[in-house]
């Protein structure tokens, strides 16, 4: 018998669901259109046709364990063709960030991260907040006197403190990231049988995200695409240049900073510039077509925002350096440091949990004999 | 008629294909006082010359023998009191569907020409007609359809009566407060702006309104119906002209949906039921008094359902989207449900399911309920089975509304009638016998008893007779205003089931065609669809034998009986289809235009070889409505057939008399073909049982044709809709095989 408890359902979720723009599941009257024109959606278990049903409903807990939810990739396939305007990618985009905080560790992060709509200037502010009190106590927030031309950073803000502060950052973005991805592993592991071990499965599904294969296949969104294959592999770039100036300055011993023609800095750059580019795409993106971008939330701005933010003042900091200009070059270092510390503290809570929950679903989609065919 | 004019045209390819010189020389032979050929008849010349042979009194019947009378209707209209008109088809039935120059196509073209001017040698003129028509326009019933119906009436200029019976006027609609959208964007409710109807209605004076009155009885005909209804104030009698029925719809009655929890728990209530709560402006559950929370929408409750009713009332998604909406205006805080099994919102009401749908609050979906589980506490539990979840769901509500359909407030006239007959040879029936299934039959329609709305003089019965779901009959397929009581049209949600707007604009359409009637009635015309006809019929009495079957075979009632079982006509409610000369065994019924003896003549007419040779004739009786309108799009489309068949009209296949049958086959016709319209539920007959009629008239010729030793399959009944003309070739070459098969007819010679 009743597999839902014996009520109209949750007014709260559905004015959640409203608050981050998916009230027009509402309109959808279950024609499956959606479902049919899906590029993405397997044949064996289609969506988003159920999950506009779910969301009517305000079936939270069976959406937060539905893989589908995340092999969406928002492409607006559906969204375009909805004889309804029920937009089913903006509600399946709105139903994914639900997700991200039911699913966050601690939830009362996911709650304020959720309510990014009120609550962004906190998240910005307080990160950047921290680093002028950690320069202030320091005795740092003024450049020291006398510097030469081709100073580096360092020479600023220590690097002991930059990894006193981002390796337990990491560290607990890490865990905060491991408990919620397990707890969405779990409940996806409920919804069918699974076979096969994750690292196998886990390879070629990282394989689809570098080359972003299935993204491919969407119509509406196909200038999205390029913009966000641009970013992710600025970011890669941008990690791996981290990585290589590490060695650089404890086994290379290189001096610091730089010059423009080493790899590194080359790297470094070409990184910077498919950030910059990607980013632009993106952002372009949601000022065109509105709905075949899809509808822009606090929660989805946020995020981008916040990459905007870090890439602008990544810039900046560079160009500062490059005209030494110290005084200027150190606030806007501080504005970069702390946009960063806001990037990677709010990972397992803003839209940028959406790499970990889609990868663990492309996994568990392989597992589970998801896979369209 | 005396003196014959022949007309023949050589246009459109008849004097290439046939022999015309040849066909005048016919004409001579057949004694036509007038002969001529055109090249081209319906030009104006062509014209011309036959309107000077008219009015030089040279003739006065004129034989077009052209095109079909279908086409080149204007040009070919002459005055009807002073000429008769037969069209002889040679294009659509010899040229365009025969090979061209070839003896076969010539005889046939020939026999056609003979045939109708054996036809028209057999004609008369109608007889002009006057009697005193009233204008009044009798509306009965004042909701929103009979309101809409009495302001249409009186602003085209006619005296108006209405009728209502409750103490009020406005019907269902008068409690409403707020309508479905009327005008873009049909998004919002619209006020409810019936008060504004009513006050036009009561301030136009040609408009007399009776409130708390029913009609007494209702003897006469269109143009002439005696009316006595009872008010308050007494009998009142006056005479109407047309009548419109607007007398509404009921809800269903839930007490029949148990399972739904009506009667076990007070906080299921009715749609209805709702509606007035809403109008008093008091939402409440009637079990304590208090505002539900939750309030959950049953949809075709009871509706579409073989136990309840098996239709769709087409209104009630409407009226829930307009109650959820209300609602949600007074109460934004009561959450609503809806339980469909599929919302039907026809045109711009889709907007406004939309606008409802996107509401706070408010959930659509689909399922179908199975029970509502509750009592007078507590809530209540409504079971789906087969949600869009894929599994059974249990939903909470405090307040249940059944969105039921309508049943017509319409009484089945010809039951009534039967009950009264019944329950007559129940009590002085011939045998015991007689007797006693006389009684069974009255017990098995004692529902029927005092149902009467009309009180309708009428030998068929006091009412309209009613389709399969106890509407009235009143949709000849195409021509939703027609009914089966000429002067007598169905409205609103008593026509069928229909939304207020649809209501109004049935009372307009209705009222429209009452003022066509009356405007018929005083030329002596028939209304649809042999409008304008002035040929009544006329009954030679002298020899009838009271055997009843005109009486009852009469599709519209037309006759009454005396006591003694002699027809008594009504001529201005008949439509001029025939049946009752086709019905009639002493032949004593016949049209100025249209009669036994003439079709008789032109069988005669026809050329039968003596010898079988291997030309067989086959006689093909064809309704005009359907059959032969098919016949000339295959003949347009330059189809071909068999050159054996000879095509003879008839206004309905039920028209067609047995007599016709004996002449043809004594003549030596060796296959007579009937074609007629779709008969049964969905008939597509203009005078709705023509076909079932030929039908049965056919049944006892068999068995006549089996005795004389002539084969049964020599006469073969199709029915054929207008769209398949594409089936004319095949059916006439199958059936001139079959007859080539079976032989000569062995009366041949005799």
């Amino acid at each position: 018998m009743a597999a839902i408890p014996a009520l109209l359902p949750s007014t709260a979720f559905r004015d959640e669901l409203r608050r981050r723009g998916g009230e027009s599941a509402a309109r959808c009257y279950q024609c499956a259109t959606c479902s049919s024109v899906c590029e993405l959606a397997p044949a064996a278990r289609p969506f988003p046709r159920k999950q506009m049903l779910l969301a009517q409903w305000g079936m939270a807990d069976q959406l937060a364990a539905d893989p589908a939810v995340w092999l969406c990739h928002q492409c607006n396939d559906c969204t375009v063709r909805c004889p309804r305007d029920a937009r089913p990618g903006d509600v399946l985009g709105a139903v994914r960030s639900l997700a991200i905080e039911k699913l966050a560790f601690p939830g009362f992060l996911g709650r304020l991260v959720g309510a990014a709509r009120l609550t962004w200037p906190l998240l910005l502010a307080l990160p950047v907040l921290f680093w002028v009190a950690l320069l202030g106590l320091a005795g740092r927030l003024t450049p020291p006197a006398g510097l030469e031309a081709g100073w580096a950073y360092d020479a600023l803000v220590p690097h002991s403190f930059i990894y006193g502060v981002f390796f337990p950052v990491a560290g607990w973005v890490i865990l905060a990231s491991w408990v919620a991805g397990r707890r969405f592993w779990t409940a996806l592991g409920a919804s069918g049988p699974r076979s096969g071990s994750f690292l196998a499965n886990l390879m070629p599904a990282l394989v689809e995200v570098a080359t972003h294969k299935r993204f491919g296949s969407c119509g509406a969104a196909r200038p999205r695409k390029l913009g966000h294959l641009t970013l992710l592999w600025g970011f890669v770039g941008a990690a791996v240049t981290s990585g290589l100036l590490i060695v650089g300055m404890y086994i290379q011993h290189l001096p610091m900073p730089l010059a423009l023609d080493h790899p590194y800095k080359i790297l470094g750059n070409v990184s910077a510039g498919l950030l910059i580019v990607g980013a632009a795409i993106l952002v372009g993106n949601r000022l065109g077509d509105r709905k075949a971008a899809g509808a822009s939330s606090a929660f989805d701005t946020f995020f981008l925002s916040v990459v905007v933010l870090v890439i602008a003042t990544g810039m900046v900091v560079e160009l500062a350096r490059l005209a030494h200009a110290p005084a200027f070059a150190l606030s806007s270092y501080i504005l970069h440091l702390g946009f960063v510390m806001s990037l990677f503290l709010t990972f397992p809570y803003s839209k940028f949990a959406h790499m970990l929950y889609r990868t663990l679903a492309m996994v568990h989609a392989r597992m589970a004999g998801l896979e369209k065919k | 008629m005396q003196r014959i004019g022949v007309f023949l045209c050589s246009g459109c390819g008849i004097g290439e294909a046939l022999d015309v010189a040849a066909l005048e020389k016919a004409a001579r032979e057949e004694k036509a006082a007038h002969r001529a050929v055109h090249p081209c008849l319906c030009s104006p010349e062509g014209v011309a010359t036959i309107r000077a042979a008219i009015d030089d009194g040279s003739v006065d019947g004129v034989l077009i023998a052209a095109c079909s009378p279908r086409a080149k209707v204007e040009e070919f209209t002459f005055d009807p009191l002073k000429v008769a008109v037969e069209r002889v088809p040679l294009r659509e039935q010899a040229v365009w569907c025969q090979p061209p120059n070839h003896e076969d196509t010539q005889l046939l073209a020939d026999d056609l020409l003979r045939m109708g001017i054996a036809k028209l040698a057999k004609m008369s003129l109608p007889v002009p007609f006057s009697a005193e028509i009233s204008d009044t326009v009798l509306v009965v019933g004042g909701g929103v359809a009979g309101l809409e119906a009495a302001r249409a009436a009186a602003a085209a200029g006619h005296p108006v009566v209405l009728v209502e019976a409750s103490a009020t006027l406005g019907g269902r609609m008068a409690g409403l407060t707020h309508l479905l959208p009327e005008g873009p964007p049909y998004d919002v409710l619209h006020p409810n702006r019936i008060a504004e109807l009513l006050a036009k209605i009561q301030s136009d004076d040609r408009v007399t309104v009776y409130t708390s009155a029913k009609i007494q009885h209702i003897a006469g005909q269109p143009g002439q119906f005696a009316v006595t209804i009872s008010t308050p104030q007494g009998e009142r009698s006056f005479v109407a002209g047309a009548i419109v029925q607007a007398t509404g719809a009921r809800p269903y009655d839930a007490s029949k949906l148990p399972h739904l929890g009506y009667g076990s728990s007070p906080n299921v209530i009715t749609s209805a039921q709702l509606d007035e709560m809403l109008a008093r402006g008091s939402l409440q559950r009637p079990g304590d008094g208090a505002l539900p929370r939750r309030i959950l929408f049953v949809q075709c409750a009871g509706s579409r359902d073989p136990q309840h009713l098996p239709y769709c009332s087409a209104e009630c998604c409407g009226t829930t989207l307009r109650q959820v909406a209300t609602i949600h205006q007074r109460h934004p805080d009561i959450e609503t449900a809806v339980v469909y099994r599929d919302m039907r919102t026809p045109g711009q009401l889709e907007r406004f399911y939309l606008a409802v749908q996107s509401q706070p609050n408010t959930l659509l979906t689909r399922g179908e309920v199975e029970r509502v589980n509750g009592n007078g506490r507590g809530p209540l539990h409504v079971h789906l089975r087969e949600s869009l979840l894929g599994n059974d769901v249990t939903l909470e509500a405090d307040l249940v509304v059944l969105a039921v359909g309508m049943v017509p407030n319409a009484a089945d006239g010809e039951a009534v009638r039967a009950l009264h007959d019944a329950k007559v040879r129940a009590e002085k029936g011939d045998s015991e016998t007689q007797r006693r299934d006389a009684a069974a039959l009255a017990e098995q329609l004692a529902h029927h008893e005092g149902t009467e709305i009309l009180h309708l003089e009428y030998r068929q019965g006091p009412d309209m007779p009613v389709l399969k779901y106890g509407f009235p009959d009143s949709h000849f397929i195409c021509f939703p205003y027609e009914t089966r009581r000429t002067g007598i049209y169905a409205a609103g949600t008593v026509r069928a089931p229909m939304d207020p707007p649809q209501a109004a604009e049935d009372g307009w359409g209705a009222a429209m065609k009452a003022i066509q009637c009356i405007e018929a009635a005083k030329r002596g015309a028939a209304v649809h669809p042999r409008a304008g006809d002035l040929g009544m019929p006329d009954f030679f009495l002298q020899r009838c034998t009271q055997c009843k079957r005109c009486t009852e075979e009469c599709p519209f009632g037309t006759l009454n009986e005396d006591v003694k079982g002699t027809p008594q006509l009504n001529p201005l409610r008949c439509r001029r289809c025939g049946i009752c000369m086709g019905a009639c065994p002493e032949r004593i019924i016949s049209f100025p235009d249209y009669g036994v003896d003439r079709i008789s003549a032109m069988i005669k007419a026809m050329s039968v070889p003596e010898e079988f040779e291997e030309k067989p004739r086959i006689v093909a009786l064809m309704c005009e409505n359907d059959a032969l309108p098919a016949l000339d799009q295959a003949a347009a489309q330059r189809q071909q057939w068999s050159p054996w068949i000879r095509v003879i009209p008839l206004r309905c296949l039920g028209s067609m008399n047995i007599v016709w049958i004996a002449d043809a086959l004594s003549r030596g016709i060796d296959g007579l073909l009937l074609v007629g319209c779709k008969s049964g539920d969905d008939y597509q007959c203009h005078y709705v049982r023509g076909s079932q009629l030929a039908q049965t008239r056919l049944g006892n010729v068999q068995e006549t044709l089996t005795r004389l030793a002539l084969e049964p399959a020599r006469i073969k009944v199709v029915e054929l809709s207008h769209h398949e003309f594409s089936r004319i070739p095949e059916i006439f070459n199958e059936f001139s095989a079959e007859i080539e098969g079976l032989g000569a007819n062995p009366m041949k010679g005799f």
